[in-house]
């Protein structure tokens, strides 16, 4: 079991802050990280892997700096986003040149093993450059794992990686995670961190905008004014309406027929709208919320 | 699931323009120019005009101060011809191409954001063509600098007119040569091998190695009384072709072994075919990565 | 300290690639000419070349090429992180480079130089220019393993360096062979046979080339331990 402690990381590129005052925790259990492109996650996680100094503040894996640090690697796995330029060695030469390289008891048992368990035995006798992404995205896995490290960072491991072996991956991630690693992966994709990772920690703008329980960032990130666009049997009417309940903040005719709703109260206006509508005779033919782009979701967090 | 819906293009209130557009020349003369600065890291990250510059100023201050000395000394000639000159510095020309010909050639290619390119109306030949008029144009103008300095200085410290114009001329004759064969040849190594290490060395070997080879068997053969040979030899590579030229026509120059009568035609012949083989290996390259 | 998977995989990358017959072009080229140039002529009309073309050229364009395909394009696409995420000292992975960079230079540079001199002439005069190729090769090895660590353009400004500064510079101002390989190689093969050139004194030009061949590959470590990942530039 091990963790890795950010204490006020900043780093900053001239005088571009990438990372600024970031503290997270990283315990046991799979961790996403969070954050729209260019949030800073890659320059994140390339000072968690100790391929960066930080700029100011302290990463520590189990207490000992990363950076300028190799003998930490005994315990971190790292699955780079870079590409594998190895195309000439089969998966398994690969995999064994990195057990070879952590200088394993038994490399040639070690690269077996790990090879069944991302399930690549099969293609392991062909080339690299004869991978799919997904056989590629598994086989760097392998080569991060082959040595048991308690922790395991990914960067963008699914990118590009089709459905059905992203299912796959995952599973396999749940796996680790289950068996008390530190798994952490960064992804700008809120519906992969959804499905993987019961902790989360998002980054915007090089800042660490929230952190904690997947479920409760959630409800925090809903319990904002929604916008929401509403055709009706009379706008006008429907207007005068919703304005007077308390639930609602504002109300907007758009000039093409419709309403601008901003909500404050979900659950209420939810419950209410029909019924209102009723009372007063009205029929609603559309309600669609109008931003729930993840930008939208991190704009939000970071304003508040 | 599968319900329908109905597609629309938001209006976003850009407005459609139907005016006047340019025409292929324009684009071509815009990426020639842009080209021809990226060459010397014009438009490009200071570190990248570091080495164009330097270079330039090792090529240009030999000139400089041969001037200042020709003016103090009150020397009647300039202690050595324009040719003469370009042949002391060959190795710097040599090394400018070999270093700049994978900016204008390598990195659209290996970026494959040529595809950039090749979606605008401009045909692959004339990208082609734009970018070895740019990387020609850049050694001429690396080439010729020098020698205005040398030719301005000389004629300020009162030279003869008639004498050193004819002498530059024939200088830029030459280097019009040299500036169309070394872009032939380094456009082509950098539009076949995209990594830069790999391509300068290949330059390296086309500008300096083979020369230098050509030159040592041309000194051997002058000294064996073999000249024959070594006047064939010089058609190997392009510097000697050049120094060849520059011997038969008096330019300044001396090789072991000068061509004469027919063989100045076939020195003649050789440069420029080089120079169109390698405009066309160039083209070729291009319009076979224009239609993957 | 030398770390034998690393310097497989070096190895490897070397000799499956184009660039291994550029790289044996080199020596091709040399012994080919030597050999035809001694055939048809008398006396030993070929030893210019050695001199002239062999020593300053070819075996420093060898250690260049071989210098930089063994780290250069794996610091470009970045793949050195997968060496490099290992419990291995960081100076163990550029020396591990350096013997691949070094063995290269001397097959295809010093070793061809070698044959030349001895089918151009032979006697001392062989040995000696295979001795000062042996030294100036080990030297502009670890040199240009140090430049590829330091700059994404290390093959022209170490070809800057051969070219220019111990070229050009190099023939008009003597004080250069102080601070330039080839000349220290020469130096030290100048103790064989007097018929190599003597620019310094040897103790300077042993000293000088081992710190040089140490401290590049040093260095060269010292910069891997602080190799920093970042997108393109």
């Amino acid at each position: 079991m091990s963790t890795l402690v950010l204490d006020s990381v900043s780093r900053w590129f001239g005088n571009v802050v990438a990372v600024n005052d970031v503290s997270l925790t990283i315990a046991p259990g799979v961790t996403g990280l969070l954050g729209p492109n260019g949030a800073g996650k890659t320059t994140l996680m390339a000072m968690m892997t100790g391929f960066l100094a930080p700029s100011a503040g302290t990463v520590t894996l189990d207490g000992e700096p990363v950076w300028r640090h190799t003998e930490a690697y005994r315990r971190i796995g790292l699955v780079p986003e870079r590409e594998l330029s190895f195309g000439y060695l089969t998966g398994r030469q690969f995999v064994r040149a990195n057990a070879d390289l952590h200088r394993l008891p038994d490399a040639a048992a070690a690269t077996e093993r790990i090879l069944g368990v991302v399930d690549m035995v099969e293609p392991a006798a062909r080339r690299l450059d004869t991978y799919s992404k997904g056989m590629r995205q598994r086989i760097k896995i392998a080569a991060a794992l082959v040595h048991d490290p308690a922790v395991l960072l990914l960067d963008e491991p699914f990118n590009g990686v089709d459905p059905r072996q992203r299912m796959h991956l995952m599973d396999l991630l749940h796996r680790l995670g289950d068996e008390g690693r530190t798994v952490l992966f960064s992804s700008h994709i809120l519906e992969e961190v959804e499905r993987l990772a019961r902790h989360i920690e998002v980054v915007v703008s090089g800042r660490h905008a929230a952190s904690g329980d997947f479920g409760a960032i959630r409800r925090l990130m809903t319990d904002r004014p929604v916008q929401y666009a509403v055709t009706s049997s009379d706008d006008r009417a429907l207007a005068a309406l919703l304005i007077a309940q308390a639930s609602v903040r504002a109300v907007r005719l758009r000039p093409d027929g419709g309403l601008d709703v901003e909500v404050d109260d979900l659950g209420s206006f939810a419950v209410g709208l029909p019924q209102w509508a009723r009372t007063a005779g009205l029929s609603l033919y559309d309600l669609s919320p109008s931003d729930e782009s993840l930008e939208s979701v991190f704009a939000y967090l970071v304003a508040r | 699931m599968a319900e329908q819906r109905a597609g629309v293009i938001h209006d976003l209130g850009y407005r459609h323009y139907d005016g006047p557009r340019e025409g292929v020349a324009t684009i071509a003369r815009t990426l020639y120019v842009t080209g021809l600065r990226h060459a010397f890291g014009l438009g490009r990250s200071g570190k990248s005009k570091i080495l164009p510059f330097l270079l330039l100023a090792l090529c240009t201050l030999p000139a400089a101060i041969v001037v200042g000395v020709v003016t103090i000394v009150g020397l009647s000639e300039l202690p050595l011809t324009y040719a003469g000159y370009t042949n002391q510095v060959q190795l710097l020309i040599s090394l400018f191409a070999a270093a700049q010909a994978p900016v204008l050639f390598s990195r659209d290619l290996r970026h494959r954001s040529i595809v950039l390119y090749l979606a605008r109306p401009l045909p692959a030949y004339v990208i082609a063509l734009t970018r070895w008029a740019s990387l020609a144009t850049a050694l001429l103008v690396f080439s010729v600098l020098p020698l205005l300095v040398l030719y301005t200085g000389g004629l300020l410290a009162g030279l003869d007119v008639g004498e050193q114009t004819t002498d530059l001329l024939k200088a830029l004759a030459l280097l019009l040569l040299v500036a169309s064969m070394l872009a032939g040849i380094t456009g082509f190594i950098s539009s076949v091998s995209l990594r830069r290490g790999f391509a300068v060395v290949g330059s390296i070997v086309a500008l300096v190695v083979v020369p230098g080879v050509v030159t040592a068997v041309q000194a051997i053969t002058s000294e064996e009384d073999a000249d024959q040979v070594g006047v064939v030899a010089g058609l190997a590579s392009p510097w000697s072709l050049t120094n060849g030229l520059a011997s038969a026509w008096e330019a300044g120059v001396t090789v072991f072994t000068p061509p004469a009568g027919g063989w100045v035609v076939v020195y003649l012949a050789v440069a420029v075919l080089v120079a169109a083989a390698g405009l066309a290996a160039i083209v070729a390259r291009f319009l076979k990565v224009g239609s993957q | 300290m030398i770390n034998v998977t690393i310097t497989k995989l070096a190895a490897q990358a070397l000799l499956g690639r184009r660039r291994f017959w550029l790289l044996l072009a080199f020596p091709v080229l040399l012994v080919a000419l030597t050999v035809t140039i001694t055939a048809l002529t008398d006396g030993d009309a070929a030893w210019p070349l050695l001199p002239g073309l062999g020593y300053p050229v070819v075996l420093p364009l060898v250690a260049v090429l071989a210098a930089s395909s063994v780290l250069g394009p794996e610091v470009d696409d970045g793949s050195i992180v997968y060496l490099l995420s290992k419990p291995i000292s960081r100076h163990a992975v550029a020396l591990s480079k350096w013997v691949v960079a070094w063995a290269a230079t001397m097959v295809a540079g010093a070793l061809p130089l070698y044959v030349s001199a001895l089918v151009a002439g032979g006697g001392d005069r062989a040995s000696a220019a295979g001795l000062a190729a042996v030294v100036a090769g080990t030297t502009y090895s670890a040199l240009f393993l140090a430049v590829s660590a330091i700059t994404r353009h290390a093959v022209i400004v170490s070809l800057l360096f051969v070219l220019i500064w111990e070229g050009l510079l190099g023939n008009l101002l003597t004080g250069v062979a102080w601070l330039s390989v080839a000349q220290w190689g020469l130096r030290i093969g100048h103790e064989v046979s007097t018929e190599l050139p003597d620019p310094t004194n040897v103790p300077w030009a042993a000293l000088a080339s081992l710190v040089v061949t140490v401290g590049g590959v040093w260095f060269c470590g010292d910069r891997l331990r602080s190799f920093s990942l970042r997108g393109e530039d």
